[in-house]
């Protein structure tokens, strides 16, 4: 689950992570006009899953495989969190391409190379909660950076990043993580993307073990993802304008 | 010469018989705090003289460790420079950065080479815990498979070889932290592509010897290739000198690729593993080729660059890596 993301015009907190030096300017009026357009198109696909979401619950009258009703919307607009990595990339948003690239192939991996792929898990809760716990996310950071850009941000949008975050982030790799176990046993029934020895180009994976070396992956990864928020919490806090 | 720390900060002229000695103060790059006074230097003193100097009084930064700048941002000052033909005044400031732990290229070559040579061959020779019980100390049934063992060892044997007794290095050491990277590199690499190898479901190439046979001719080749390259680049530079030349073609054929490319080296390095992939026809080492080549393409633009960089008569023809193309 991608703790942040890019969009941000240069200010104090950005991106996934910046490395780069402060010195740099920020993006052009043409890259900032794509940026806000960006923004706002990924606010509103995130605001759809949500309403999506809200309306399939108040159909059904329960909150299970409630996937079903958002699967499209979220496909694309999580697919389409991989311009990101171009923004980084192309240098109009400060953050480090590699981080970026790290955090939007493991939302996108979680999205195709599991839910999609094994349709047997597509009915597990673990799904809600983490599609519930991006869905708020991605709401709260494209807003973030929406109006970091037009250098108007209204600190509740401020504050709701940095605080649910603590709720938002844990809830979604658990999510994740329980998914990821839910569809051991069927990856590991249907032989699904692996190939076995011998073969004429004497190679083979198992999916299965894959599954597991991401899972144990998880521990530090996102720790460390979470621990470096932390750290942009408590350094956007102590640079606070109070009259912003 | 003599230097001392603590000391008094007087910036004195020394003139004694006509001889004028320098006088250096070493400060930190990051926090600007001074860390040594030396007083009489003298003015055809090296900063290989000055780096033993200040491991005397800070003995943990060996001069491997150590880089000396005349600005805190600016590159490093090479061991060779003389301090009075630099831009300094009789007192010099210079800039200290710490590198890190140290190791010597030959030792990081020796180990990152070792690893493959002795891995690949606990794999060939199936030794217990890898391919289960029945197979094991057993012999692989097919040809190309002790083919492909001979010429794996042949290779890091060569490497091993070379490292000794061929290259000339510029730098002597670089940061410790190389050899943990490099080697998970080399002996992941090898361990994986030997898993395959000399896996008792081996499936041998499509078309056979004759496969084998084009495959077999293409390393060798480019084995000689690397070689050649190799004495080539090492006659370029006499014993004990660092000084850096235009490589041009020799007598060896080999070296004719200096022509159109420039590090030939890491052409025929490619293609040497191109012919073991399709000798083996095993898409690990087809990886294995393609990361390297990557990693090798980097290092021939960067060699390029500071060719035209340095030499302005420098070949146009040439491209780094591949004839025309990259």
């Amino acid at each position: 689950m991608a703790a942040s993301g890019s969009g941000g015009a240069g200010r104090a907190d950005n991106g996934y992570g910046s490395q780069q030096p402060r010195r740099r300017k920020g993006p052009g009026a043409l890259a900032t006009t794509y940026l806000v357009i960006y923004n706002v198109v990924m606010t509103a696909g995130w605001l759809v899953i949500a309403v999506g979401i809200v309306r399939a619950y108040l159909t059904k009258g329960s909150y299970h495989s409630l996937y079903y009703s958002i699967e499209k919307p979220l496909k694309f607009f999580q697919t389409g969190a991989l311009l990101e990595i171009l923004h980084c990339a192309f240098g109009i948003v400060p953050s480090s391409v590699v981080l970026t690239a790290f955090q939007v192939m493991s939302r996108v991996f979680l999205t195709w190379a599991v839910t999609h792929s094994v349709k047997e898990v597509q009915n597990e809760d673990s799904v809600l909660l983490f599609v519930v716990a991006w869905t708020i996310t991605e709401i709260i950071r494209y807003s973030f950076y929406t109006f970091s850009l037009l250098n108007h941000l209204p600190y509740l949008i401020k504050w709701a990043r940095y605080t649910l975050f603590i709720v938002l982030y844990p809830m979604g790799v658990s999510g994740e993580l329980l998914t990821i176990y839910a569809a051991l046993p069927f990856v590991r029934q249907a032989g699904l993307y692996s190939i076995s020895l011998p073969n004429k180009y004497n190679f083979s994976f198992d999916y299965y073990t894959f599954l597991i070396l991401v899972m144990i992956s998880y521990i530090p990864s996102k720790y460390t993802i979470m621990l470096r928020f932390c750290v942009k919490t408590v350094y956007a806090k102590l640079t606070e304008n109070p009259s912003d | 010469m003599s230097g001392f720390c603590p000391s008094l900060r007087i910036s004195v002229l020394w003139v004694l018989g006509g001889l004028r000695f320098n006088i250096v103060e070493i400060l930190d790059a990051k926090t600007r705090d001074k860390l040594c006074f030396l007083d009489k230097v003298e003015p055809n003193a090296t900063i290989a003289e000055i780096k033993n100097l200040f491991t005397k009084s800070h003995p943990q930064w060996y001069p491997a460790r150590q880089s000396l700048r005349l600005d805190p941002k600016g590159k490093s000052l090479k061991d060779e420079d003389v301090l009075q033909n630099l831009p300094v005044g009789t007192t010099a400031t210079l800039y200290f950065r710490d590198l890190g732990a140290q190791i010597s290229w030959v030792t990081v070559f020796l180990t990152e080479y070792a690893g493959p040579l002795l891995i690949y061959l606990l794999f060939y020779f199936r030794v217990p815990f890898i391919y289960g019980p029945k197979y094991d100390f057993t012999s692989s049934k097919h040809s190309v498979v002790h083919l492909a063992c001979i010429c794996h060892s042949f290779h890091y044997v060569k490497r091993l070889l070379e490292t000794i007794f061929v290259h000339r290095f510029s730098h002597g050491t670089m940061p410790l932290r190389n050899i943990f990277k490099n080697c998970t590199y080399y002996w992941g690499f090898a361990a994986w592509m030997a898993y395959y190898i000399n896996h008792p479901l081996y499936t041998p190439p499509t078309y056979g010897d004759e496969q084998v046979k084009l495959a077999l001719i293409i390393f060798l080749f480019c084995q000689l290739g690397n070689f050649s390259i190799h004495i080539a680049l090492r006659n370029l530079r006499p014993a004990g000198s660092k000084t850096r030349k235009i490589p041009y073609p020799t007598k060896n054929p080999f070296t004719w690729l200096f022509l159109l490319v420039s590090c030939p080296n890491y052409t025929y390095e490619v293609g040497s593993w191109i012919g073991f992939a399709i000798m083996t026809q095993c898409l690990p080492v087809a990886l294995f080729s393609l990361v390297g080549f990557i990693q090798m393409t980097i290092w021939a633009k960067g060699k390029h660059r500071s060719y035209l960089k340095e030499f302005r008569d420098y070949p146009p023809l040439r491209s780094p890596i591949v004839p025309f193309l990259l």
